[in-house]
């Protein structure tokens, strides 16, 4: 098929792939995007998350035929508009969310998810929103304080660009 | 300590190689792709004990796109490695032994290829009796399953004796004995990147491996041993690893193997990376351990004398089990004061997958079983569990179980009063003793605690290496034997090198762990890298460090001994202060060579394994945590509420990076209590993925608050000890505890179990 698609506000157009393809497959084999991870290939493990339209998603449960004319954020498209480190990555570094590294670009896009979703999240609702992502290196502690610490930073450069009031 | 550290324990620090993981860049070896690169795949054994009656893979040479596969056949003595027993194949010999086991190996074009390669090979086999455990196992009726018994006897794998004065008449005589058996169960360590191997032919004959194990130099040896090629003709290369917890190394060998065998077979390169059930059915596990303790005390708790007997479940092949149940051995009776202590602990091979090493090396079992002894003792005595063990802990000067008299800080009481204070332990304790029986939802708190002894102990010979060089560049490489695979060692090396030869860390680098630059370390394993390669790391620096100063000394017209270093400034009494760089560039100029190695081997310590006795550890470190749970009545369901930590693992270099091994620690000793269990029905693995074989989420693992409290060691590099494998040793069983103040069900196996009416 012919597959159309904006990838990390980029627009891709190939041709000839398999509808049946997997998200996954297409981002690491034919894309050369390796930052997302096979970890369990039924779903399970998070590793290959992705943003489709901004929503968390499984890229190896997704067809590419599902993908059509919509939006596609792998880690890759993570970035502060200055090109460098997101707020959430910086806040990953500092809190020592990262150990081998092998969960935390869909760890990130999970975080990212929430954030766009919820400006103020609970740390239980920070569980929530990462429990489809395994990790078994870090406890996920430091995880939920980097996203609990990025949704207060967030909230504050908004008052802050009076976007809202406090 | 006056001497002002930059970075030793500072809490700013980042892990060294994080940029690059937030970012996705990272490239593991499932994301590494080479020119004209071939899939490997593995032929795995679907029965847990066979004769091979056949096994021919020239039919899937005919295979369109298949261009190699291989047997044992293939490989020098069929293909035979292990240490300290060597009785494991890297490809099946005459039987196989578990499932999973890999029979047999091809390599193709494409994966469609490959299993079409691997449909076409002959297999044939006669079912052999399974040995579906311990008791089976000590059968003089059923077949044996290694080729030659390591012990002569049968399928007992090996055994392992401690002996510390005579327990049976101070038993005999005492007012309280309590005696029980606790079963442990198997763990998989599902690191969340599986096992893989990438092999790339040269064309001087030999090949270049990147394979995420821990230990690149044994799996270069292993490989060249089973290939007939000089170890200087392997080159194994260690790309960043996605964890591994003890379980990347004898799997890891099989799997490089059989990708270098199949890439010189095929002449070009090929890439073998496993997935998730051939992962958790081929890799070793935690061996499951039953303890049978019998402990001794004064009527007012005061312990005197402790029995322990342990059978280990070492599965198919012993890989680290005889030194991981020597470990147990060490630790069956806790972190407590006796008078004398006697442990007989024997392995056994059944056809339960096989197992090895994971966190806590044996020890995480058998402090499991002791912690649940002992609150079972303080309950017969009618003491608080807190109080009762800061009555009995080991203090300074105090002898350990196996006799060892304990010469340094020990912090095992200010752990426990720390998360008994932590905690509000004694309100907490009161009020869910008054909980009405028939209530919804009962709570319980509960505490463990342990100690670990450091390094490989009486294991092996316990050094490292480091190669240090100041490049042409004015940057420092390291060149390190000992490993990353998650836990953070290459941020310890760097730290270690920057605080040492004061100089910015930003300028040290860690190169990647390569058999061609660096030297042999040994294994990365026991948490030695740390203490052990941290040392190597620091006494390389200060080589070079002498060196420059010597340089600066001549530069600013003064002695070495008169210098003063603020951040890279060497200041002299007299002239203008100069920079790193400067004097650099003036010690090339002198002639002075900088680059140095170095090596540190923890002092000579003698077990004697024959009489059980000796000093089996140089160090120790010590812990304590207390859970919180809710059980709900009606599901069940047991949900561990909030934990507390407290450790003393001498100085903390890496905070951050501390503090997310005891998170990561205690997350899989919680996945250990509630939820995991490796099990297997005659031999069968009944779990191959995750949603089956559940680990921890986000929302299984409570809020902890944890600590390491301050002690200092004098031999670990600014005053470290070890703790990536300790942190995790006493969750289980504390949750274990605060079960039974919830349930008044004594736990004497994990997981626990569902109670729902």
């Amino acid at each position: 098929m012919r597959l159309t698609f904006t990838l990390n506000d980029a627009p891709i157009d190939l041709e000839d792939i398999p509808e049946d393809m997997a998200l996954v497959d297409l981002l690491r084999d034919v894309l050369d995007l390796t930052g997302t991870k096979r970890g369990c290939e039924t779903g399970t493990c998070g590793a290959c998350s992705v943003l489709i339209d901004g929503r968390l998603a499984r890229s190896c449960r997704t067809k590419v035929a599902d993908i059509v004319d919509h939006h596609v954020t792998t880690i890759e498209g993570i970035r502060s508009p200055d090109g460098g480190l997101s707020d959430l990555q910086t806040a990953f570094l500092a809190h020592g969310a990262v150990q081998c590294g092998f969960c935390t670009p869909g760890m990130v896009l999970a975080g990212e998810a929430l954030l766009r979703r919820n400006a103020a999240p609970t740390r239980t609702e920070i569980r929530r929103a990462i429990n489809a992502n395994l990790c078994r290196c870090t406890g996920y502690q430091q995880i939920v304080d980097a996203i609990e610490e990025v949704a207060a930073l967030r909230r504050a450069n908004r008052v802050a660009d009076g976007e809202v009031t406090p | 300590m006056t001497e002002k550290l930059s970075y030793v324990g500072n809490p700013a620090l980042k892990n060294v190689d994080g940029i690059d993981k937030v970012t996705g860049r990272t490239r593991y070896v499932g994301d590494m792709v080479v020119p004209n690169m071939l899939v490997g795949k593995v032929l795995r054994s679907p029965v847990p004990h066979a004769r091979i009656t056949e096994l021919d893979v020239t039919p899937a040479l005919a295979v369109p796109g298949v261009k190699a596969a291989i047997t044992h056949a293939d490989f020098v003595d069929d293909g035979s490695f292990g240490w300290p027993i060597r009785d494991a194949f890297m490809l099946a010999y005459q039987k196989v032994r578990y499932v999973g086991e890999a029979v047999a190996a091809v390599a193709a074009e494409d994966e469609e290829a490959a299993d079409a390669g691997l449909a076409a090979i002959r297999f044939a086999y006669e079912p052999l009796p399974v040995i579906a455990s311990v008791d089976q196992a000590l059968d003089p009726e059923m077949p044996q399953i290694p080729e030659i018994s390591p012990t002569g006897g049968g399928n007992l794998s090996n055994t392992h004796l401690l002996r510390n004065g005579d327990p049976d008449p101070l038993i005999a005589s005492a007012p309280v004995v309590l005696e029980a058996t606790y079963e442990l169960p198997h763990q998989e360590h599902a690191y969340i990147e599986t096992e893989g191997a990438l092999a790339i032919p040269e064309p001087d004959g030999g090949v270049t491996i990147y394979a995420n194990c821990q230990s690149p130099h044994l799996n270069r040896d292993n490989a060249a041993q089973v290939l007939g090629l000089e170890p200087g003709r392997v080159r194994v290369i260690q790309p960043p690893m996605g964890g591994a917890f003890g379980g990347k190394d004898d799997v890891v060998y099989q799997t490089t193997a059989q990708a270098a065998k199949l890439a010189l077979k095929a002449g070009a390169p090929v890439r073998l990376i496993l997935n998730r059930p051939e992962s958790m059915a081929a890799s070793y596990k935690r061996q499951s351990m039953r303890s049978h303790l019998i402990l001794a005390a004064e009527q007012d708790g005061t312990l005197r004398a402790a029995k322990a007997d342990l059978t280990v479940d070492t599965g198919a092949y012993a890989s680290g089990t005889p030194l991981s149940s020597w470990r147990a051995t060490m630790h069956a009776a806790g972190a407590y004061r006796y008078e004398a202590v006697h442990v007989d602990t024997q392995a056994l091979y059944t056809n339960n997958g096989y197992s090895g090493a994971f966190r806590g090396f044996g020890n995480t079992q058998a402090s499991c079983a002791a912690e649940l002894a002992i609150d079972e003792l303080a309950e017969q005595v009618g003491r608080d569990p807190i109080e009762f063990r800061l009555h009995n802990c080991l203090r300074l000067g105090d002898r350990t179980m196996t006799g060892v008299q304990l010469d340094q800080a020990v912090g095992l009481a200010d752990c426990l009063t720390w998360v008994r204070d932590r905690s509000d332990w004694a309100a907490k304790r009161a009020a869910y003793d008054a909980q009405p029986g028939d209530a919804p939802h009962k709570r319980g708190i509960g505490v463990a605690c342990y100690f670990h002894g450091s390094g490989l102990g009486g294991e092996g010979l316990d050094f490292a290496t480091a190669t240090l060089t100041i490049e042409h560049d004015n940057r420092v490489t390291i060149a390190a034997g000992l490993t990353d695979f998650g836990q953070g060692s290459r941020t310890v090396f760097t730290l270690l090198a920057a605080e040492t030869l004061g100089v910015s860390m930003d300028r040290v680098r860690v190169l990647r762990p390569d058999t061609q630059t660096a030297l042999d370390s040994g294994p990365t394993v026991a948490s030695r890298a740390s203490i052990v390669g941290g040392n190597a790391v620091r006494i390389t620096a200060a080589k070079i460090d002498r060196v420059l100063r010597m340089a600066a000394a001549d530069l600013l017209a003064c002695l070495p001994e008169q210098l003063v270093r603020d951040g890279e400034r060497y200041i002299g009494p007299t002239e203008e202060p100069v920079g790193f760089e400067v004097v650099v560039a003036h010690a090339r100029e002198m002639g002075f060579q900088l680059s140095a190695q170095g090596r540190w081997q923890i002092r000579p310590i003698e077990w004697d394994f024959e009489r059980g006795t000796g000093e089996p550890y140089f160090a120790y470190v010590f812990g304590a945590q207390v859970a919180e749970v809710e059980v709900n009545r009606r599901t069940g369901r047991t949900r561990v509420l909030k934990i507390w930590a407290a450790h003393d693992a001498g100085t903390i270099l890496f905070p951050s990076g501390a503090l997310g091994q005891m998170y990561g620690g205690i997350a899989q000793g919680l996945g250990f209590a509630l939820m995991e269990g490796f099990r297997f029905e005659q031999g069968i693995p009944q779990a191959l993925d995750f949603d089956r074989y559940r680990i921890p989420r986000a929302t299984d693992v409570p809020e902890i608050e944890g600590t390491y409290i301050r002690t200092s060691h004098p031999e670990g590099p600014y005053g470290a000890k070890n703790l990536a494998e300790p942190v995790m040793i006493a969750t289980a069983p504390a949750i274990a505890n605060a079960f039974y103040q919830a349930t008044g069900h004594r736990v004497h196996t994990l997981p626990l179990p569902n109670l729902a009416s």
